[in-house]
């Protein structure tokens, strides 16, 4: 028996985040279909099942500790230094967002359960997704994430930007989806290969200019499925919408959690699987950067809604990572740098949203946030360092990603997207300070009362806060971080 | 010395964040606490004026590891002309809070952002490498940005977005800049060692000098300003607050400057020499052209932001000219402009408080009122218009002095600089001053209170001081000026 768990590969440490957290979902399923369970009873649930993922997490440290990078589960499974990362990241994202999707949740009419099952699903299906290293395990994860995800965008069932939200992110998600798992079999047709180290070993027998076509597009439709999820252009369109109607409460979550989970995937794509046939990409990923930053800046430009900002903002900074990504081991670093304190700007801004406009609403204009710093100092305060934050304002973190990431690239010598990049940034100063200038410095007689902040939320918006200026100030821990994941893939 | 450095950052950061901590309830004391503050720092500066690094050229005092596996490190350090310009800086600071109206010193954002301000300007002028130039260099837009644009006039939100997107588009270009030396400093050094130690020991190919020459150059100029990428500064210099004004005019113009004394030059020598010609002609075109401007000006706050165009351009002339002399005129004449500039804004901050408006035509004859006033206004019009014994002809007769060997022709066009100086500060002093009182509302003005006399004071005996004893103040800048007409003569001879 210990001799095919051995061959197999069977751990569950391994899996042991995405195993708690379905597990925290059993348990909530159980709780309410056979006794009345109160509310605050499963706020604790979920909030242990979170606290066990985070715990397992370190768990998988040790395992990596002893064992250095290995595959799982008859290499459907991988324990490496992205899988560690994501993990870490995705454990951050539901720790930090907690307080926000709680609060929605128990809003939202009887439908708390399920928007927790909802949520909780989708991390671990993302778990899984930054775990596989086989493709097919890599889809069934993103799946599992994408669909929770289609249902938690349109919750809010009275709505109409709600509901349009979810048809439209399932509609053209279930499109990516096909497009990804096309990619899949093209690449099993050509090479029968479906895993991330198999590609890498094939290309490398094959050698890099005999790679033929049909699997080349179906690695280009691979990426193309996850570009999806991160909103890059010209696979953008959903991204406004849904940010726009989904209950503010779980934006924050839906944005950084599938970014994070894809971005990671795409790293490891680029570190390991496309190592020796990274320059074929060239052009496919200077176009897709150029277009993402281009077209973020230019729709970000004339939005009155904050939230359709922040998600053309979002596809801004996700050509801003993917520059990255694409050209260099180096550059992911960079990436992945970037990536970390993006996203915890982008918890923070929705965090402050969901405050002032409450949980559930969709819409929400920039003049909604006119007279704000009247009564409510600390959140516009919060609120402007995670914008000049997002803008790449020195002392806060998104100038030092922006800088790290640029020396990366010109010491690729990719220089038109470095000039790219930088007109974009000073666009950019355009409409980020625009909302800290109707919050805090246009003269008005709007003021919008002193809403009740509480002492959860204030420790997590300060927490944040902090974070934005500690990555400013001091870096070298996390640049450190993010150079030990990519050293062993130079 | 260290710890004077960074005391120098530490002591504005605290009293910014110790202002925002006071309940709104004690809103007298703000105004104190940021003048004991400033005068903290002046004090420091002094002492640190009267040390050895106040003669020197710029030696890097101490080193912190920022990011190690780049190799990035931050560097503090001080030079000659880094102590005149911080002294600059806190008097300025000192004396604006001291003249400011209570409306503006009664408000904790207001005394905040110039004490915040005051920390970015510090560090500007203290850092001893390329990052942490561009990072204090960004962070004045910060401060700047709420003191435009909440305490600014009616059109502030145009000047403002206008000032803004101006010196974010030139410092992309300094990023880049610092980026691409970063990257070559790496091929030579193993590391991102981009401090200005290492940076005068890295060899460059002509083309790479050149490069870096434009990129730096080109957003530095951006803030001196010069034709024709000055439009923002009259903006932002009448929407401004006048303590915003007086430091915008004193100090941040200087940072430009500064900038390019620093760093484009010494750093990127063969860049300077094939592009200094061009940035003398437009220099002199500034000169010309800010002074012919600032003659048709009605506003008076407009009148001085396009005085400030010209004489900043005399400072560029003197730079890129490149000789000793002139070099040396320059650094003086940057001094100088901001204790004249920071002065007439000041006394035109005093005049707006008491009409609401600066239009030059609804003054006339206001002398009899207000003669204590007009006594003042016209020694800092006499000073900036550059009369023998007042500071603005040291640095200016130093400035055409020094260029006319390399330039016969441009300086000559430059010197008639002076004279339409004269016809639009005089003009002005004429219609605001002399004459009947033509409008009721100026029969009841009040001349300068005790408080005001005093913030305007210490700046009308620097220009005194300077304009008499001009040796004193160019004792400090002789060795820096030296090392950097040096490092030109040096690269010439090479070539």
């Amino acid at each position: 028996m210990n001799d095919i768990t051995e061959i197999l590969g069977i751990n569950f440490v391994v899996i042991g985040p995405t195993l708690s957290l379905l597990f925290t979902t059993l348990v909530l399923l159980f709780c309410t279909i056979t006794i009345s369970t109160p509310l605050y009873v499963k706020k604790y649930i979920s909030f242990l099942g979170i606290l066990l993922t985070i715990f397992t997490i370190f768990l998988k440290f040790g395992l990596f500790a002893s064992g250095g990078v290995t595959s799982f589960f008859s290499e459907k499974i991988l324990l490496d230094e992205f899988s560690l990362v994501g993990n870490v990241l995705i454990g951050l994202v539901l720790l930090l967002t907690f307080n926000s999707f709680w609060k929605t949740s128990e809003v939202i009419d009887n439908k708390t359960t399920e928007a927790l099952i909802l949520i909780l699903m989708s991390a671990s299906g993302f778990l899984l997704m930054v775990d596989a290293e086989n493709f097919i395990m890599l889809f069934i994860g993103l799946e599992i994430g994408s669909i929770s995800l289609y249902a938690l965008a349109g919750l809010n069932r009275g709505d109409q930007l709600s509901n349009e939200a979810s048809l439209k992110y399932f509609l053209l998600g279930s499109l990516a989806s096909c497009i990804f798992i096309y990619g899949v079999a093209l690449l099993y047709v050509s090479l029968s290969i479906s895993g991330v180290y198999e590609t890498s070993i094939a290309i490398s027998f094959i050698g890099p200019d005999n790679v033929p076509l049909t699997s080349l597009i179906g690695l280009i439709m691979i990426l193309v499925g996850l570009l999806f999820k991160v909103a890059a252009a010209p696979f953008q369109a959903w991204a406004p919408d849904v940010y726009q109607g989904s209950p503010t409460g779980y934006v924050g979550y839906m944005a950084a959690v599938a970014k994070a989970a894809s971005f990671i995937v795409l790293a490891r794509l680029s570190a390991i699987s496309l190592r020796f046939i990274l320059d074929k990409f060239d052009l496919f990923f200077t176009a897709i950067v150029i277009l993402s930053v281009l077209a973020g800046a230019l729709f970000a430009t004339n939005q009155t809604d904050i939230k359709r900002l922040i998600a053309y903002s979002g596809v801004i900074q996700s050509g801003f990572i993917l520059s990255g990504i694409s050209f260099g081991v180096y550059g992911i670093s960079a990436s992945i740098f970037y990536l970390i304190t993006y996203i915890i700007q982008l918890i923070g801004v929705f965090t402050v949203f969901s405050i002032i406009s409450g949980q559930l609403s969709s819409d929400f204009k920039i003049s909604n946030l006119s007279g704000l710093f009247k009564e409510n100092k600390f959140l516009t305060i919060t609120f402007s360092i995670f914008m000049l934050g997002i803008a790449g304002l020195p002392l806060t973190s998104g100038f030092v990603s922006k800088f790290i990431l640029i020396t990366n690239l010109w010491s690729y010598e990719k220089y038109l997207i470095v000039t790219v990049l930088m007109l974009t940034t000073v666009a950019g100063f355009y409409f980020y300070l625009r909302p800290i200038w109707v919050a805090a410095i246009e003269k008005t007689d709007n003021s919008i009362e002193k809403i009740k902040i509480s002492i959860s939320d204030k420790v997590l918006l300060g927490f944040m806060a902090a974070l934005t200026i500690y990555f400013g100030l001091l870096p070298n821990t996390l640049v450190n971080i993010t150079r030990w994941m990519v050293e062993n893939y130079l | 010395m260290t710890g004077i450095i960074i005391s120098l950052l530490v002591v504005p950061l605290f009293s910014a964040l110790l202002v925002f901590m006071i309940p709104n309830s004690r809103k007298e004391i703000f105004r104190p606490i940021g003048i004991i503050f400033s005068l903290i720092t002046l004090t420091q500066c002094f002492y640190l004026l009267l040390s050895d690094y106040g003669k020197t050229k710029f030696v890097i005092l101490s080193s912190y590891k920022w990011i190690q596996s780049y190799g990035l490190e931050i560097s503090l350090g001080i030079s000659g002309m880094s102590t005149l310009l911080l002294l600059l800086t806190s008097l300025l600071v000192c004396v604006s809070l001291l003249s400011i109206g209570n409306e503006h010193a009664e408000s904790k954002g207001f005394i905040g952002s110039l004490l915040a301000l005051h920390f970015a300007i510090n560090g500007v002028f203290i850092s001893g490498d390329l990052i942490s130039l561009f990072i204090f260099f960004e962070a004045l837009l910060i401060p700047m940005y709420f003191l435009m644009g909440i305490w600014g006039g009616e059109n502030r939100r145009y000047a403002t977005i206008k000032f803004i997107l101006y010196t974010v588009f030139g410092s992309v270009f300094i990023f880049i800049g610092t980026v691409y030396t970063a990257v070559i400093s790496y091929g030579a050094n193993g590391a991102l060692a981009v401090d200005f130690d290492s940076l005068s020991n890295l060899t460059l190919t002509s083309s790479q000098s050149k490069t870096l020459f434009l990129l730096f150059t080109f957003g530095f100029l951006i803030k001196v300003p010069i034709f024709p990428l000055h439009t923002w500064l009259p903006d932002a210099h009448v929407e401004a607050p006048t303590a915003g004004s007086i430091l915008l005019a004193g100090v941040l113009l200087k940072v430009g400057a500064y900038g390019i004394l620093r760093v484009s030059i010494p750093f990127f020598t063969e860049g300077f020499l094939a592009y200094k010609n061009f940035v003398a002609v437009l220099s002199v075109i500034g000169i010309i052209y800010g002074a012919i401007v600032a003659i048709a000006q009605i506003d008076i706050k407009k009148l001085i932001a396009y005085s400030s165009v010209s004489h900043m351009g005399y400072v560029m002339l003197g730079i890129s000219a490149g000789g000793y002399l002139s070099i040396e005129g320059a650094i003086i004449q940057m001094i100088n402009h901001g204790i004249t500039a920071g002065a007439l804004f000041m006394l035109v901050g005093f005049l707006y408080e008491r009409r609401h408006t600066r239009n030059i035509s609804s003054f006339g004859g206001i002398k009899i009122t207000m003669p204590r006033y007009a006594a003042i206004f016209l020694f800092t019009s006499f000073a900036s218009i550059g009369l023998p014994g007042l500071n603005g002809f040291v640095g200016e007769f130093m400035i055409l002095m020094g260029s006319f060997n390399s330039y016969k022709v441009l300086t000559s066009i430059a010197a008639f600089g002076v004279v339409l100086a004269a016809i639009y500060m005089l003009w002005a002093y004429q219609r605001i001053f002399t004459g009947p009182i033509s409008n009721v509302k100026n029969e009841s003005l009040k001349d300068l209170d005790t408080r005001e006399t005093l913030s305007i004071v210490p700046l009308v005996l620097l220009m005194l001081f300077i304009g008499i004893y001009p040796s004193y103040i160019e004792s400090f800048v002789i060795q820096e000026a030296g090392f950097i007409s040096e490092t030109i003569a040096l690269f010439k001879d090479i070539k």
